[in-house]
């Protein structure tokens, strides 16, 4: 029976240790695509943790304009000793889908379609700004009180107002330090050859660049966010009380917008407005796998016309290309493991116009922004002006009048959709 | 200890009763009542409750008792060499199937109440259920649902009119959920393709309850809470009116500014 | 031990003497006692893994999202160990496929239908030796296809019940499904065989109302398997067609999700609830009724006294196994299965509580008048029936449909099996092995430590199980991740740490009963033929019996609980010792 005791003790052994705080990641398809060498990458590293600190110690630069207290809200874990105090947000509500880096592969994501966001380009789908603009914090807001109906992204309105602000700080600290990285990591691809030293901390030239040249536009386009506002001119809004000939010329104009080829709306969202229209396209995340995948068969094919070229050459080419068949091989053995945990490609599905519900919101001006400037990342282009003062494709009028067109549709239960065309005589006009 | 055991097995009524008669007290318990219907089935649980426990201690204390007296090691009477009573068998057969009838036609009313006498009344509001939030939709000026002035909420908060009769058409977008809200006593499990009603009746003014997805849904079940507010219906058309009017905003408002 | 030598005949272990290489005596033997043992050590390998996974929920429960211990770390070190919420999901379904599927089904009639049926009724094997060999091998692919499940994508993440069209989300349900059905084969192949051998070779004198009631109960958890099982197989199938070949039973007419649209429909989610219940319901007196009748033979055996009312208690059997084909609906009252329906099955299933009732007031019957010897296997049995009354009582609650609205799919349900399941079934397994291991193995356990370990399991299952009855009353909801997102429920978790801390300590004092297990297996005091002086057939023979089981031809002259009679000296009287010859043969009141 001593033997009892023994098994209890190895037990509890087992059981009891910690894990190790988890750190920040790379983005290894970054770093591998970019074949930055491994000391660059601990610098990289480095200076990412000295600027932005690890997931259970953020830390808000002052350059940043972040908010510390919001960050340590947000950030750790979620079981805290302390009593009473906020902690470990993102780690409870959000980590197993956005995951520790905010690069949108937590255990979770694998099963969801459309895929959780990764933040670390700084591209948000659904916002008020231009179409190449950072999205305000109010737009952040609006997407964790409303969730994204239509994904995996459930409403957070039940959360206290200051845990919902802390959770939009996190957002965009990781946003920025995602941004920041590979900010870097182009500037290590591009400017340094192997071997160079690269550490701000003993190097004014570096800080400054770091500091200034690198994280400089990116703070300042989250800071400009709130500036960058499509706010659409009062001479273009529909009246309030229109009378229901006028709806129906309006809602008559945006449906032949949306069957034109300037609007081109037909091509993805389809003659029934079902979202059956061009299926096979991919948004921004997805392509971006598809070439890194595409690369690395690639990589395949030049080490083939590179042996072939080997079997012909002599003396010092030989020993040459023998050199390259090396690195290729090394480029894509490293490749190769990453494609494995790769999140397989998804098509960007066009939305169902007709069930009444809009993933970025389905008040009149939250579909005018979808339409002005387009869902960033995804094949819906921007119709509006690129910027203050732009021209766009399509006149405010215009888009009003495609908003117009879109209220107009019939639901269709999401359940037994009827794949009719519409024809004008359907359109329902409020009379 | 010689009746160590039996004293073991005497625990088991004295703590078995001791945790629901003390849990109340902590707060362990149902949760606040606001509803009409509720009552009837809190009072059906503290009636089954009561009784099962008159038989709990009963049995358990008859199982204690035996367990002391005819321990082999200090009853030193001879076994009752008996191999059962006629007369026992059929009066513990006859007096639980009577009891158990009893409550079987007790509750029937209850039943009925809750899930077969739908109001003649309009739909409130549609209730879908989907992967992983409760929208609601609610018919616009026009009295109608699905039209296109539906009042259309994603945000889990749901309002209802207190003080009267509320008919819910409940859905389901994708997999099995169940529409639960505990401070009502209402539960009902929604199925894609089937269209079920719900309905109850708020007795409280002004109330504030957790709405809780009680069937399994996927990873996320537990992500599924929403927020059902109770107010007099007055102050529910007013927010319902100011909901419309946020829905149809043409400009940048208050609640779309930065 | 390829080769049979001379000295192996005196060997005690006397089934050597029979031909057969290693393989065909250990491994694909077709002795029943082997099967059964070969099912009891695969189901308590199993029943470990089922605890463990029960820890991890338990976990999760007390301390959400935490770094989790074992499993976090080997699995979450990325994202500082704490689990996904899916891991949870699969966490509790695979606890409760393991549980009933791989766990309590086969270990009461695999492990002890097997050893025990041949050898009560006094034959020498089962009916269909071969085929009794193959109910245990076709668990092996029920084995790897749940095992491999574990590994597919998230894992089974839709319960145990598996509901469409959660289920048909899920790839790793393939496997499941394709375990689930291996399953039913193995059981059904079982009772096939426990049937015809309870009807065809009982012992001379063996009449149908002098089987011991470990006996009744087996042979009526095979009818009722028997006849519920190809629902349940059938069902299985249509499903597995929905997930691989495209079909549509359960899948309503343009069902999408996950943004893809289904092009098969025209079906109905509610089928496979009814198919499903439909056997699993009766599946709930499978998990019970042989662990009922074999308490009866410990608690008879050990109050030295004769079971009270025999055929009432047989008579109730059968009526559970009756009424249990006709309250499948009682899991659908909130399903949306039309609520008239749900009263015709309140009803019904408020009658099956009788025949419990009745049970328990015979084993109360029994002990009266008696002289109990606390055993390792009476106190287990004697806790059955404690844990059983609390198990039954809070089945009315959930009969009353009305109550039920409320406390439907909530901690009370979890409350109420786990005391059937676990303080019931589990305990009477526990009692069982005590009772049985001298002739398994044919040396006794160490009865110190068994009651060691019966204190322990006693005290801290109700540590866990009990406050589940709390936890529902508040309305607290299973299978939630993180139940304190909600308000109502935030205040809850001081009681589930207290509840996770008595599961931890409930594992950790099975390790006692392990140890003690194989401690005696090799070690414990030989047994001899009888050492609980039992009157049963089983300890007639030796320990452990020989190949072809009895060394003397067995003739039964009166029932099995024949304790205390008056007609000998010794308190017991033996179902095949022969009348004294100076007397006219009495036959036993019944």
């Amino acid at each position: 029976m001593r033997a009892l005791a023994l098994v209890t003790a190895t037990a509890a052994l087992v059981g009891c240790g910690k894990s190790e705080p988890p750190p920040f990641r790379l983005n290894m398809t970054n770093v591998v695509a970019k074949q930055i060498a491994p000391e660059h990458q601990q610098a990289i590293a480095n200076i990412l943790g000295a600027m932005f600190g690890s997931p259970d110690e953020p830390v808000a630069l002052k350059e940043t304009g972040l908010d510390q207290i919001k960050l340590d809200m947000a950030a750790g874990p979620v079981w805290s000793d302390k009593v009473g105090t906020k902690h470990g947000l993102y780690r409870r509500h959000c980590v197993h889908c956005h995951g520790i880096s905010g690069d949108g592969r937590g255990p979770t994501a694998v099963i969801l379609n459309p895929y959780p966001r990764d933040y670390r380009p700084g591209i948000f789908k659904f916002k008020s700004t231009y179409t190449s603009a950072e999205p305000t914090t109010a737009d952040l807001m609006k997407t964790l009180h409303e969730g994204i109906p239509g994904t995996a992204m459930p409403s957070f309105a039940l959360l206290p107002p200051d845990e919902v602000a802390a959770l939009v700080e996190y957002v965009k600290y990781l946003s920025m330090r995602g941004q920041m990285e590979t900010a870097l990591e182009s500037h290590v691809a591009d400017e340094l050859n192997p071997g160079d030293k690269f550490d701000p901390a003993n190097d004014p030239a570096i800080q400054k660049l770091v500091m200034q040249d690198l994280l400089g536009p990116i703070v300042e386009a989250w800071g400009r966010a709130k500036d960058q506002v499509i706010a659409p001119e009062d001479a273009s809004i529909p009246q309030d009380n229109r009378s229901p000939q006028e709806l129906a010329a309006s809602v008559r104009a945006g449906r032949d917008l949306f069957y034109g080829t300037r609007a081109n709306c037909v091509k993805c969202h389809g003659p029934t407005a079902l979202g059956d229209g061009q299926q096979d396209d991919y948004d921004n995340w997805n392509k971006a796998t598809n070439e890194f995948i595409k690369a690395t068969d690639d990589k395949i094919a030049q080490i083939d016309s590179l042996k072939a070229d080997l079997a012909k050459a002599q003396g010092d080419d030989a020993t040459q290309i023998r050199q390259q068949i090396q690195d290729a091989q090394k480029e894509f053995t490293e490749r190769h493991a990453l494609v494995s945990r790769l999140l397989s490609p998804r098509n960007a599905i066009p939305r169902n116009l007709r069930e009444g519900v809009f993933r970025g919101g389905r008040r009149p001006i939250d579909v005018f922004w979808r339409v002005s400037s387009g869902i960033p990342g995804t094949p819906m282009p921007a119709s509006g002006p690129a910027a203050e003062g732009a021209q766009g494709t399509l006149t405010q009028k215009e888009i009003w009048q495609i908003v117009d067109y879109v209220h107009s549709l019939p639901f269709e239960p999401a359940s037994l959709p009827q794949k009719r065309p519409i024809n004008s005589s359907e359109v329902s006009t409020g009379e | 200890m010689k009746h160590f055991w039996a004293v073991l097995f005497l625990l088991v009524p004295i703590f078995g009763v001791l945790a629901f008669v003390l849990a109340p007290y902590y707060n362990h318990s149902f949760p606040r009542d606001i509803s009409e219907n509720g009552r009837v089935i809190d009072q059906l649980f503290y009636f089954i409750l009561y009784l099962t426990g008159i038989l709990f201690v009963a049995t358990e204390g008859a199982l204690f008792y035996f367990m002391w007296k005819y321990n082999g090691r200090t009853n030193r009477e001879p076994v009752k060499y008996s191999h059962g009573s006629h007369t026992l068998e059929v009066v513990w057969t006859i007096l639980p199937a009577v009891t158990l009838l009893f409550i079987a036609i007790y509750q029937m009313n209850a039943w009925a109440d809750a899930k077969m006498r739908k109001p003649d009344v309009p739909v409130t509001a549609e209730i879908t259920g989907r992967q992983f939030n409760w929208d609601v939709r609610y018919p616009g000026p026009d009295g109608i649902l699905h039209t296109q002035d539906d009042i259309i909420l994603v945000d889990g908060e749901i309002h209802f009119p207190a003080g009267e009769e509320v008919l819910l058409s409940i859905k389901a977008a994708d997999v099995l959920h169940s529409f639960f809200l505990p401070n009502i006593r209402m539960k009902q499990d929604v199925v894609p393709g089937m269209q079920q009603y719900m309905w109850f009746k708020c007795r409280e003014q002004k109330a504030e309850v957790d709405i809780v997805c009680a069937e399994l849904c996927g990873w996320g079940h537990y992500k599924m809470s929403g927020r059902a507010t109770f107010e007099p219906r007055s102050e529910f058309n007013a927010w319902l009116a100011k909901k419309y009017a946020e829905q149809q905003a043409h400009r940048i408002t208050q609640a779309t500014a930065p | 031990m390829s080769t049979i030598t001379a000295d192996s005949h005196a060997h005690a272990h006397g089934e050597h003497a029979h031909t057969g290489s290693f393989l065909s005596t250990y491994v694909f033997s077709r002795d029943h006692k082997v099967i059964g043992i070969q099912f009891l050590f695969s189901t308590l390998i199993w029943f470990f893994i089922g605890g463990l996974l029960a820890l991890g929920v338990r976990w999760q429960l007390a301390y959400p999202w935490s770094d989790m211990p074992i499993l976090g770390r080997l699995l979450f070190s990325a994202q500082g160990g704490q689990i996904a919420p899916e891991t949870y999901t699969m966490l509790f379904t695979m606890h409760a496929t393991v549980m009933i599927f791989l766990v309590i089904i086969p270990i009461l009639a695999g492990a002890f239908g097997n050893f025990l049926i041949p050898l009560m009724i006094g034959a020498d094997d089962m009916a269909f030796p071969t085929l009794n060999m193959l109910s245990y091998w076709f668990m092996w692919p029920a084995f790897l296809a749940f095992g491999t499940s574990f590994f597919i994508g998230t894992g089974p993440m839709s319960g145990w019940t598996s509901y469409p069209p959660l289920s048909l989300t899920i790839d790793a349900q393939k496997f499941w499904l394709v375990g689930l059905t291996c399953v039913g084969i193995s059981s059904m192949m079982g009772s096939v065989n426990y049937l015809t051998t309870i009807i065809q070779m009982r012992a001379p004198g063996m009449t149908m109302f002098r089987l011991p009631m470990t006996i009744w109960a087996m042979f009526i958890t095979a009818v009722l398997q028997a006849f519920a099982l190809p629902v349940l197989t059938a069902a299985g199938f249509m499903q597995l067609a929905d997930l691989t070949l495209g079909t549509g039973f359960f899948i309503p007419e343009g069902w999408s999700w996950n943004n893809t649209l289904h092009a098969a429909g025209g079906g109905q989610p509610l089928l496979w609830q009814h198919l499903f219940w439909f056997y699993s319901h009766p599946a709930v007196y499978i998990m019970i009724l042989p662990a009922m009748g074999m308490v009866s033979d410990i608690i008879a055996c050990f109050a030295r006294k004769p079971l009270f009312g025999y055929k009432p208690m047989v008579y109730s059997i059968a009526g559970i196994a009756g009424l249990g084909f006709i309250v499948w609906g009682h899991h659908m009252f909130v399903s949306g299965m039309s609520p008239v329906l749900g009263m015709t099955f309140m009803v019904a299933t408020m009658f099956i509580a009788l025949p419990s009732a009745i049970k328990v007031f015979n084993w109360l019957g029994t002990i009266w008048g008696a002289k109990i010897q606390f055993t390792t296997p009476m106190l287990f049995a004697l806790s059955f029936v404690s844990m059983f009354i609390i198990g039954g009582l809070s089945g009315i609650f959930m009969a009353a449909t009305p109550v039920d609205i409320f406390i439907h799919d909530t901690y009370f349900i979890v409350a109420h099996f786990h005391y059937v399941l676990f303080a019931g079934t589990a305990m009477a397994v526990f009692g069982a092995i005590y009772f049985w291991f001298p002739k398994m193995f044919g040396r006794m356990m160490n009865e110190k430590w068994g009651k060691v370990h019966f204190f322990l399991t006693f005290i801290f299952l109700n540590g866990v199980f009990y406050p589940m009855h709390i936890l529902g009353w508040v309305g607290f909801p299973r299978r939630l991740a993180d139940p304190y997102h909600y308000e109502t429920f935030r205040h809850l978790l001081p009681l589930n740490q207290f509840m996770t801390w008595c599961a931890i300590a409930m594992v950790c004092s099975q390790s006692i009963f392990a140890i003690n297990f194989f401690y005696s297996i090799f070690f414990g005091p030989p047994a001899g033929r009888n050492p609980w002086h039992s009157n049963t057939l089983e300890w007639q023979a030796p320990s452990p019996p020989g190949h072809g089981n009895f060394d003397f031809q067995p003739v039964i002259y009166r029932g099995p609980y024949e304790y205390g009679s008056p007609e000998v000296d010794i308190d017991y009287y033996p179902q095949t010792m022969p009348p004294p010859q100076n007397r006219p043969v009495a036959a036993p009141a019944h």
